[in-house]
């Protein structure tokens, strides 16, 4: 494994342009052991950063070093290394055992049979590695995928949007499995939209705004600056009038309007006291919460209150 | 290596453009069973009425570029409109060997299949052993260059076989028969020189109107290798979706 003072993965001032368009903008930073989730919304440059990362694209400017060494046209580091892009696609002829094992002997496994069933067993598909990929749902291909990315033991695992299609109990397989994999010292960097995805996976976050890197560090003090940004909620119930007289009260809560279709607008400045106190109310109100949901254009708008902030 | 190419071998054989690329190197042969079948005439394969349609027009000028071209696009093209090339360029394996793995791929299915589009339809007209043999290694020739060419059109663009095409129509279909001196900047025209220089009697058809056999082999040879060189700086310096 690395040594514990130097960076597994090093990224010095990159930017990526294509043309006018900058799709990653000077971004610097260091990850070690541990998992890191690489957040933003869709378009924050997140893919591009991890493919000069993995080596797959040569940054317009700047440079990149996993374990010392540049990712770009350097096989041999690739032992070293496990990515899992956020395209879905698999040859869809092989078994889910042949894609694993063919991963495993490119990777120069020798006991590449040994690995293969070891592997799939830590995915849970050892019943349906004998199945054409092509007949498997998206959730069973990720996590196909995810073992020929895991089959050759790879010191550092770079997963892009690895829970795309997975189901909430394939979900929680997966963080154990991931929290699993960083306790044997592996440097894990798994990248998401999605904020509850990475909420109580990583270690560490870095947040991508606009290809820019917007704020990084500890998960739960990005969260409270997250949770003190106003929001505006907008919540269907079985009686939006009395719904609205309860939440008025709540010394969170900044304005509370009745909308056109049945529901109750609000403006929270404290989203998670928000979503405690909801459940809370329609308990004691014997109300019916039929849908609760952001009218922030979700992701979007919290970064930008972090990046504004 | 061994691993790349089964896949390739795999990619390239499991598409429906096999059945397509099977009929199409049939046509030849079924063409002359059919001109048998109705026509009382005496063909032998000296004739120019079949040396020239035949040999040079049908068999060198499209069988071989046309399958060439289509199993060669999609070695690459295949991983590019699949956007699984990284699977490959993301394992300890050197650029040189995903190259000439995916070169053999296609190699493997379309000798076999082009030498036996030209050697059966030749023997069906009466052509005895040296000229099956001569068409034999010159065609293996043809496709090896060929395969080198658009294997690296199929890194360069998702368009190849269109691209690919016209390249065959326009320039080696008709430029090289009528501009003096494309024949040495074309594959058709190298392949009908080996042809010639291999066998000179069995092939008289085409004396004085293609290149000299040196510069058919010198120019075989460059072909490959350069576009095997182009292929593996295409595959080191892109971007992979």
């Amino acid at each position: 494994m690395n040594s514990p003072n130097v960076p597994v993965i090093a990224v010095e001032s990159i930017s990526k342009w294509y043309g006018s368009v900058v799709a990653v903008n000077d971004v610097s930073l260091e990850i070690g052991p541990g998992i890191t989730g690489l957040l933003g919304p869709n378009g924050a440059g997140k893919t591009t950063l991890l493919k000069m990362v993995e080596g797959l694209a040569a940054p317009s400017d700047g440079a990149v070093t996993i374990f010392g060494e540049t990712p770009r046209n350097n096989p041999a580091l690739h032992r070293r290394v496990g990515v899992m892009s956020e395209h879905e696609a698999v040859y869809g002829f092989q078994t889910g055992k042949q894609f694993v094992e063919w991963s495993a002997k490119l990777h120069g496994v020798t006991a590449s049979a040994e690995a293969t069933a070891c592997a799939i067993e830590r995915v849970g598909l050892a019943d349906a590695q004998n199945r054409p990929l092509g007949t498997y749902s998206r959730g069973m291909r990720q996590r196909m995928r995810l073992a020929a990315t895991i089959v050759h033991e790879p010191e550092a695992i770079i997963l892009d949007e690895p829970l795309n299609g997975t189901d909430p109990r394939q979900r929680i397989e997966f963080h154990d499995l991931m929290r699993h994999l960083a306790d044997e010292g592996r440097t894990i960097l798994i990248s998401s939209h999605i904020l509850e995805e990475v909420e109580t996976l990583a270690d560490r976050i870095l947040l991508m705004v606009s290809g820019k890197l917007a704020a990084s560090g500890d998960y739960r003090a990005i969260r409270a600056k997250l949770d003190e940004q106003p929001y505006t909620v907008r919540i269907v119930s079985s009686d939006p009038r009395r719904l609205a007289a309860a939440l008025v009260v709540l010394d969170s809560i900044a304005s509370v309007s009745l909308g056109a279709e049945n529901d109750v607008i609000v403006l929270s400045t404290n989203v998670a006291v928000l979503q405690r106190s909801l459940s809370r109310i329609a308990q004691g109100h014997n109300l019916r919460l039929e849908r609760v949901e952001p009218l922030d254009d979700s992701l979007e708008s919290v970064f930008s209150y972090i990046v504004e902030g | 290596m061994a691993e790349i190419f089964r896949l390739s071998l795999r990619q390239i054989l499991g598409r429906w453009r096999v059945l397509v690329i099977l009929l199409l190197a049939a046509l030849p042969s079924l063409l002359i069973l059919l001109i048998k079948l109705l026509s009382e005439a005496q063909f032998t394969f000296a004739d120019d009425d079949i040396i020239n349609p035949i040999i040079d027009g049908m068999i060198v000028g499209g069988i071989l570029p046309i399958v060439t071209m289509a199993l060669a696009t999609a070695a690459f093209g295949n991983e590019l409109e699949d956007k699984t090339l990284y699977y490959l360029v993301l394992k300890p394996v050197s650029r040189v060997s995903i190259v000439l793995a995916k070169l053999l791929a296609t190699l493997v299915v379309a000798v076999p299949l082009v030498m036996a589009s030209g050697v059966v339809a030749s023997a069906l007209v009466g052509a005895e052993t040296r000229p099956l043999g001569t068409l034999a290694l010159a065609l293996a020739a043809g496709v090896a260059a060929y395969a080198a060419i658009f294997t690296f059109a199929g890194l360069l663009t998702p368009r190849a076989l269109a691209y690919g095409l016209v390249y065959v129509l326009v320039w080696e279909g008709l430029l090289s028969t009528i501009v003096s001196g494309v024949g040495y900047l074309s594959v058709r025209g190298y392949t009908l020189a080996l042809l010639h220089g291999m066998d000179e009697e069995s092939f008289a058809a085409f004396t004085g109107r293609v290149i000299e056999f040196p510069a058919a082999i010198v120019g075989t040879g460059v072909v490959i290798v350069a576009f095997f060189l182009l292929a593996l700086y295409r595959l080191r310096t892109m971007d992979v979706p």
